[in-house]
């Protein structure tokens, strides 16, 4: 027998039939459409608010902490609690020797400068910090360079300055390669960078002026002291795991207990990170939910006018199967019926979708940070119209095998 | 009588239930090849059972039923319906036409089941309406036709296999007197001119009397034959 999948006869019978009853046609294809749009947008929509609300941690090294010294809250070596005690260049070199799973470590030093050039003049923030920095939090690089290595080591005064900074002070030329004058030492600018994320330490990157840490205690004056310090751990571990360790080293040179915790400020930024997976996983889970019910909905849609259809051509099928159909006859072409209007109206649904997702597209564009991808990715959409055509097949099956159930003779004379 | 193209012999078929309904008590029944007859009988006697068993559209408990030098028994529904597709033609009195299809497609239907392109079969199907005198009408939906009309479509869907039989149930049922008249000369003259074996299922004596051999059923069995 012919395969009527492949059989054009077949799909001219369908179109035939599917055009002579519009508006059961049109009333069918629009459910679909809807379930699939709605299914669509969903999934889209919440992949687009993840990634929407990712980008405000772009750059930043997830298994970072930041640590700030503070007052002591235990006696320890004979001094009493309340005791200030600071993080010198030393702690610094011990920590990297001891604890071998930091990978990144860097001292930042902020301090409130006024930068000029020639006539302008601003105030802004500098960082002292390492070369590391930049491993622990991506700066993007509008010009020139971020600090390296070679300017830890040789301690020349270079800086590398905010966006801001550099539109204020250089608003017509490239501050590449100039000199400013940051509270009268004058620095040469490697580089122009900007951030995309939220995250600040200090001050935001956009409206600092970078310098390397060793020229910044000698350039201002802060001997041994360092204001805070950034480290990462390598993958697999969190901060939280050397937190006790780095107690201990910090111990051996202050008057520190190893069990007073609150004598630092730690932030451990995975944790904070695994909150806002969690927020992920929640709205993940919801889109999932409400998706699964439009997708539910739909089917039993879907399901229920097949049933009509079958219901009220019951007639037909007694007609036709009396003049030689046979029952598979009958079932592909009802279930033919369905998964041709499926497929068109589940296309146009996924497409409707795509249209609908470019409107958060062009509402949560940012002319630096790009737009958000709501748009569902080819693959998922066609996942979805592959489901619906699936679970409506399922649902069609249903009544077309029942309409075989009633014998042609019956089924012609009913009205 | 000619070589006789349906033959049962001791047909029984009782419909199952509480009280179990024995609807037809040992048939007996040979009709000839050309043949125009009617089964005439009242409403419970047997005569529409009688007729979905001879249109294979039900089936029988015990006995033969041999159609064209078929042995139609215990068939699967595949096989019921290709063999329906092939030796019969079915008249209905509600004529049974696919309301959003016109008459050309109504009559082409059955050839739709068994493969053939569509061009081929419009083409055969225009020729079986043209044949019933509605080749101008053959682009009308069925609603747009009367009811003379309508048979006809009918008639040329079930002419268009060039079936073993032609099997009409009430084809005058829903029709006035004058159509009706008419309807039966269309069968009249299908018989005689090219010897299509024709059996009307009826209860109208008018009817019963312009077939050539009325077989009368009562209470599930066959009355001795009476020719016109």
């Amino acid at each position: 027998m012919k395969l009527a999948l492949f059989d054009a006869e077949n799909w001219k019978e369908i179109g035939s039939t599917l055009a002579r009853n519009k508006t059961r046609t049109f009333l069918t294809a629009f459910g679909i459409f809807w379930g699939t749009a709605m299914l669509a947008m969903l999934m889209g929509g919440a992949q687009g608010l993840e990634n929407w609300l990712r980008r405000n941690f772009e750059g930043f090294a997830t298994n970072t902490a930041i640590l700030f010294p503070g007052r002591t809250t235990m006696s320890y070596k004979g001094f009493n609690k309340g005791t200030a005690w600071n993080l010198t260049f030393t702690d610094l070199d011990n920590l990297k020797r001891g604890i071998p799973e930091i990978t990144a470590i860097t001292g930042i030093n902020n301090m409130g400068v006024t930068v000029g050039k020639g006539k302008l003049s601003t105030t802004t923030t500098a960082t002292g910090v390492e070369s590391d920095y930049s491993k622990i939090f991506e700066p993007i690089v509008l010009e020139g360079r971020f600090l390296n290595e070679t300017d830890d080591l040789l301690g020349k005064k270079v800086c590398v300055i905010g966006k801001n900074v550099a539109d204020e002070l250089f608003p017509n030329s490239s501050p590449l390669g100039e000199f400013i004058e940051v509270n009268g030492v004058y620095f040469l600018i490697v580089g122009v960078v900007y951030q995309t994320s939220e995250v600040n330490i200090g001050a935001k990157l956009d409206d600092s002026v970078i310098i390397p840490m060793d020229m910044f205690r000698r350039a201002f004056n802060r001997g041994e002291s360092i204001g805070g310090l950034m480290f990462t751990v390598k993958d697999g571990m969190t901060p939280t795991d050397v937190r006790g360790r780095i107690q201990r080293i910090l111990s051996n040179n202050h008057p520190l207990h190893p069990d007073d915790e609150n004598a630092m400020f730690f932030m451990d930024v995975s944790e904070q990170f695994k909150m806002v997976d969690n927020l992920f996983m929640g709205v993940t889970l919801l889109a999932l939910f409400v998706g699964v019910g439009t997708l539910v909905a739909g089917i039993i849609g879907v399901g229920n006018i097949m049933w009509v259809i079958v219901k009220e051509r019951t007639q037909e099928i007694g007609i036709r199967r009396a003049i030689g159909a046979k029952p598979i006859d009958i079932i592909v072409q009802i279930l033919s019926e369905g998964i041709a209007l499926t497929v068109i109206a589940g296309l146009a649904g996924v497409s409707f979708a795509t249209f609908a997702l470019k409107i958060p597209e062009i509402l949560t564009a940012d002319p630096i940070k790009g737009t958000v991808n709501f748009t569902l990715s080819f693959h998922s959409a066609m996942e979805i119209v592959i489901t619906f055509i699936v679970l409506g097949v399922i649902a069609g099956i249903i009544p077309a095998l029942k309409a075989m159930k009633i014998k042609p003779i019956e089924a012609m004379n009913a009205k | 009588m000619s070589s006789p193209i349906i033959t049962l012999k001791d047909v029984n078929k009782t419909y199952p239930g509480i009280v179990p309904l024995h609807v037809l008590k040992g048939i007996n029944l040979e009709i000839g090849r050309g043949e125009l007859v009617s089964i005439m009988g009242a409403s419970g006697s047997g005569k529409s059972t009688l007729l979905n068993i001879l249109g294979i559209l039900d089936n029988y408990d015990t006995g033969e039923y041999v159609l064209d030098g078929t042995l139609i028994k215990n068939l699967s529904e595949n096989r019921a319906a290709e063999l329906r597709n092939k030796m019969i033609g079915f008249v209905f009195q509600s004529f049974n036409l696919i309301n959003y299809k016109n008459a050309v497609e109504n009559v082409a239907l059955p050839l739709f089941y068994q493969g053939v392109s569509r061009k081929k079969r419009n083409k055969l199907a225009m020729e079986q309406l043209d044949r019933m005198g509605l080749a101008d009408r053959a682009h009308h939906l069925p609603g747009e036709l009367s009811g003379g009309q309508k048979q006809r479509v009918a008639i040329a869907r079930s002419l268009i296999t060039n079936p073993s039989i032609i099997l009409a149930d009430e084809p005058t049922g829903a029709l006035d007197s004058k159509t009706s008249k008419e309807v039966m000369d269309v069968f009249r003259d299908l018989n005689s001119s090219t010897g299509m074996t024709i059996i009307i299922v009826t209860h109208d004596p008018g009817v019963g009397a312009k077939t050539n051999r009325i077989i009368r059923i009562s209470d599930g069995m066959i009355l001795p034959d009476e020719n016109v």
